[in-house]
This record gives C-alpha cells, structure tokens and sequence, in this order.
C-alpha cells in the first residue's frame, strides 16, 4: 500500500501565506434551517443551527443516520438550497434567505472539494482527466492543470496511476484520487461524506491521517460526514447532528 | 477543455458502435423501401421512355394496353402514318412470357416492335438491335442469357442478338423484344388443334395481324394532342400523348401501390425516429450518475448538454453511414429494381440529425433535471 509522501507542491498550492491565517473564517452558518415539504407535510431536517470553520480545520459531522448529516453538507456545499438563515463561504455572503450568487456551480468549482463515499471518479475518464476536469472548467491553463494533477498524485502515492481508469484502481487507490480531485481547484473548502465507509481499517485510518495532514499543509477547511467513531481523535472538531439539531461536542482529551 | 462525449464513447467503443450499427440497419430498411418506392415509380415510365414516341394508339374505349387489354389491327399503322406531321410509326405489342434456363422459370414482359421502324431498345447495353424479321431476341441482363445463347419459345428457337439493361415492365418484370410477326405469333397463334376446332366451329380466321398499340413519332413542332384530337375524330382508335399515357401509367397503375410502400416508409421512418430517441434517452439516463457527479463538481449545464448532444448527433451520422453500407451492400439483392439516390440519403441525414437533436432534448431535459445531492451517499 503506498503512504503519503510529504508535500512538495511549491510552484502550484498556495501555502505559507494562508497558513498564517488559521484563525480565519471558512465556514460560517447562521440559524441555517432546512425544511422539506409543506404544511402538515413539512420536515424540519436541519432546526436553526450555528457554527463556524475555520481555515485548516478538520472537523467531523457526527450523527446516526438521517440525522440531518447530508442535508447540512449539501447545504454547505451549495447544493441544497436552505430554507432560513445566512451561509457564509470563504468571506462572501452565499445564501441570506435566499441564494445572494448567481451561479452556485461556479462557486463549487473554484472554492469546494467533494470527496464521496464511493470515490465517485468519472469511469470514462481516466486519472489524470478526472483531476483535471474542475481546474480546466476553471480555464486553468492545460499544462499547469496536468502538471499539478501529478504533482498531487505523487503527493498521495498514486502517481503510477496517471493514465488509469478507475475500474482498474484498487478501493483505496481510488479514493486517493478523489481527494487528488477534491485539491485540484485549490479548495477553501473540503466536504466529505463517508470518504472511509468503503475501504478497511487500515485504509480508513490512512486515508484521515492523510485528510488531516492535507488540512494543515494545505490550510484548507475539511468537514468529514462519519459514522466511525474510531476517527473522532483525528479531528480537531466534532459536530453532532440529531434530529436536526447541531450541536458542538468537547472533544475527550485523551 | 476535455471532450466528454468523446470519451464516454471511447470508454464504451463497442457497445456505442453497436448500437450505432443496429440503428444503422434501421435506417438502412428506411433508404431500402424509399429505393423499392423509386424504383416502383421509375420502373413504371422505363418502358414509357424507352418507347420515345409522342403518341399512342390504342382501342378505342380503352386506356391502352399499360391498363386494359387493347387490340388494334397492325394496318392502322399505315393510316396514322398518312396524317400530317406524323414521322413514323410502329405497331408494337405487349404480353407476359415465362422463359425457361436451366429449368429455372423466369418470368419476363415481352415486346414485339417493327424491326426498322423509329422504335428500337435504348437500353441495349451488349450485342445489336434486331435486324432479322424472325427469331431474334433482345433479353434484359437479369435474365441471365448470355448474348448467341439460343432460346425456345413457343414453336420456335430464338438466338439473343442484344442485352438490355435495368429495361424493365410498369409491373417490374424484366423485358424481352422480339420482332413484331414473332411477337404477334406469340400472343395470337393459336395451337393447331385450336385452329381445327375454330374451324368446325366456323370461325376460319386466324390472322395474327393484329397489335396491342401503334406508337408515333411526330415532326418537330407539331401540337401531340390536337393530332391525338384530329386522328380519333377520323379512326375508331383512342389517342394519347406520351404523357397521358404516363399519367395513365403513374396515376392508375401504381398509384396505391406507391402510396402503400410510400405509407410503409412514413411509418418506418417514424419508428426508426422514435427508437433512436429512445436509444439516445436511455444512453442519457444510463449516466444519471456521472451527470450527477458532473454536476456537484461544478459542472455548468453547457458542459452536460454539450455531452449529450455530441453523442445524439455522433450517434446518428454513424448511424446513416452503417445505414448507407448496408442498403448498398443489400440492394442488388432484392428482385425488383431498387434506386438509391443521394438526395433522399441527404434527406435521411437531414431527418436523422434533427431527430438525434430532438431525442438528444428528451435527454437533455432529465439530465438537468438531475439532483447534484444525489451522487452524495452509496
């Protein structure tokens, strides 16, 4: 199994300036409420909650299962239209009682990174594609797009993999090129739901290990969905989700 | 930009080529039967055309021997010859003939014609016209004689002189020629036991002297149909003008049968449209998924739309080639005369495109109606 080698990005991932800024807010929710349905058929799924990410965080969603989890991912990610409340990403006023962007799409592209449960590569596009796909949606020169795809590829250890196509990735290959393509757009922002349900301990373990190196060497904000409570002393933060209510919890020093 | 429906395509080459080849054959089917309708139509003026003459006369009270039976006596010739600005004539007769080679039936429309008139076959492709006023024969190449090769008929032996070729009847059968005493020997002898018997019954003629039609030719500048006017207010004869007589031939004969194929082609032409746009909306929903991811990345709908759309189209011209190879490879198989032309290929293509485009819509119009959230989770 290959590791994380250490991070030599030094001509295309941003680093020491933002990494002075931690403290930065990424992440800011504001009595975010979202309700599915109307009148008697109305479901609150996410009641009014508050919390704010900050840059190089990593922070875990906590709660059993249709808790709110995904609403409020994809409520983060701009995906899912709230139904109360302010969103702000990265500075910028997103959503205040509605969407205050115009294109929600083009924020996803230049300042989100999804990785997903089933890796969720593209099948016919091969590694090196896939990676590039957002950066040249985003005009990124060609060239730098390639270069920097295999720069990140090297990073996580699957630089042999280039011209694959996900069919002939292992589970944990795979997911590491889902997290190469989640950086390709230098992200402000990582969402990820379940990145380690499908891969075994030891793959799960070291696919956190290197979600949580990535936020501090990349200063990128990382919020993992996870039903794993092994994960927990891998974040700095835990959010809980219950019946729509989120609530921080204290992490147990060990 | 990465080309995604290239991609998808080559990521999936067989099963989108094979899709292709089966929509291909579709439309193949499609280029076929408007290729049985042109050569409905065509074969019926064939023999029309080949005739060059600028009018018919025929039996009184009938539409002539393309439509009814018509006989007329072969003397009248020389009468409709006195007319001014009437060229030449030829007293030419029709009939239905089965050959046999190789003891193989083939079954042929038979035209005998004056040897030496204005009229001999335009469609001779190999040997000579009939120059002999007796037992010569010009067959249509699909008979399979070969020029020299000797052929009995009747009572007699025919050599073949000439080979026609695409020289067929208004019914699509190929044509013979024979000169006009061994035609009319052909359709009005009757067997010599027949004549006894006519004989004791009192009827002693048995004259072949007679035709199905006198063809004209007319001077240059003369007016057909006052002449067809002027020579039925003088004989007991019907006239037509060469384009009467097609007329006669397109509208009459071949119309419901036109009509038919032409309706069975509509609906082929629908069906085909229909199954391709469901093949492009399956392909479309059969990536419900990657769209979804495409989406949640950021995708913008221009991207999504773009990849579909290419496909449809991709889908359809590869289509209309497979199409076009396998009517071509197929048309000289079928017995009657199939035309292909290209601008009823343009006119699939054209079709094809726009229902590849629409189809492509269908998919289009789910594809952006797919939820983003939906690639998150399992």
């Amino acid at each position: 199994m290959a590791y994380a080698q250490p991070l030599k990005l030094t001509l295309l991932v941003p680093l020491e300036d933002e990494m002075k800024n931690t403290s930065q807010s990424v992440i800011k929710v504001e009595q975010l409420s979202k309700t599915y349905g109307k009148g008697e058929n109305a479901v609150k799924a996410i009641k009014e909650c508050s919390f704010e990410i900050f840059k190089g965080e990593t922070v875990a969603l906590l709660g059993p299962s249709g808790s709110g989890k995904t609403t409020l991912i994809t409520m983060i990610g701009c995906i899912t239209e709230p139904t109360h409340g302010k969103l702000t990403l990265d500075g910028e006023l997103i959503y205040d009682q509605k969407w205050r962007i115009s294109d929600t799409r083009q924020l996803r592209r230049e300042k989100i990174g999804f990785i997903f449960q089933s890796h969720n590569l593209i099948p016919f596009l091969n590694v090196e594609e896939n990676i590039t796909l957002v950066p040249l949606m985003n005009q990124t020169n060609h060239l730098i797009a390639r270069k920097k795809a295999k720069e990140l590829l090297d990073y996580l250890g699957v630089g042999d993999k280039l011209s694959a196509k996900p069919s002939q990735l292992s589970g944990g290959q795979s997911q590491r090129v889902a997290i190469a393509r989640s950086l390709a757009n230098n992200p402000k922002i990582i969402l990820a739901d379940e990145p380690t349900a499908a891969l075994d301990g030891e793959r799960a373990l070291s696919v956190m290990h290197l979600l949580k190196k990535l936020a501090s060497e990349q200063n990128v904000a990382i919020v993992v969905v996870t039903h794993d409570e092994r994960m927990i002393p891998l974040f700095d933060r835990i959010l809980r989700v219950n019946d729509g209510i989120v609530s921080e919890e204290t992490k147990q020093t060990p | 930009m990465i080309n995604l429906a290239q991609r998808d395509i080559t990521h999936s080459l067989g099963k989108f080529l094979t899709t292709a080849a089966g929509v291909g054959m579709l439309l193949g089917v499609v280029l076929i039967m408007i290729g049985v309708y042109r050569g409905l139509v065509d074969d019926a003026n064939i023999l029309l055309k080949d005739t060059r003459a600028d009018l018919w006369i025929v039996q009184k009270d009938t539409l002539g021997p393309f439509a009814e039976s018509s006989r007329i006596h072969e003397d009248v010739k020389n009468q409709i010859k006195a007319f001014n600005g009437v060229k030449d004539v030829s007293a030419v007769t029709f009939q239905s003939l089965q050959l046999y080679r190789n003891n193989q039936a083939i079954r042929v429309f038979a035209m005998g014609y004056d040897v030496g008139s204005f009229y001999t076959p335009h469609l001779l492709i190999e040997g000579r016209p009939l120059i002999a006023e007796h037992f010569e024969i010009i067959v249509d190449k699909k008979t399979g004689f070969k020029l020299h090769e000797t052929i009995f008929i009747g009572r007699d032996i025919f050599t073949v002189v000439g080979i026609t070729k695409d020289a067929v009847s208004s019914s699509g059968d190929l044509m013979v020629y024979f000169s006009l005493p061994d035609a009319q020997k052909l359709q009005f002898l009757s067997s010599n036991e027949q004549i006894r018997n006519d004989r004791a019954r009192g009827n002693k003629d048995t004259s072949t002297t007679t035709a199905n039609a006198i063809i004209a030719t007319l001077y240059k500048g003369v007016n057909g149909s006052q002449l067809a006017h002027e020579i039925e207010q003088w004989k007991h004869v019907k006239v037509f003008t060469q384009e009467e007589q097609s007329t006669i031939l397109t509208k009459n004969l071949i119309e419901r049968s036109s009509k038919q194929i032409g309706m069975f082609t509509v609906i082929l032409l629908l069906v085909a449209s229909v199954i391709i746009s469901l093949i492009i909306y399956t392909m479309t929903m059969g990536k419900i998924k990657e769209i979804a991811i495409l989406k949640l990345i950021g995708a913008s709908n221009a991207v999504i739309v773009k990849m579909i759309v290419q496909q449809s189209v991709l889908l359809g011209v590869l289509a209309f080639l497979a199409a076009n190879l396998f009517s071509h490879t197929l048309v000289d198989l079928f017995p009657k005369r199939t035309i292909l032309i290209s601008s009823d290929a343009l006119m699939l293509l054209v079709i094809v495109t726009i229902v590849s485009v629409l189809g492509s819509l269908f998919g289009v119009r789910s594809a952006l109606k797919i939820d983003p959230a939906s690639a998150i989770g399992g």
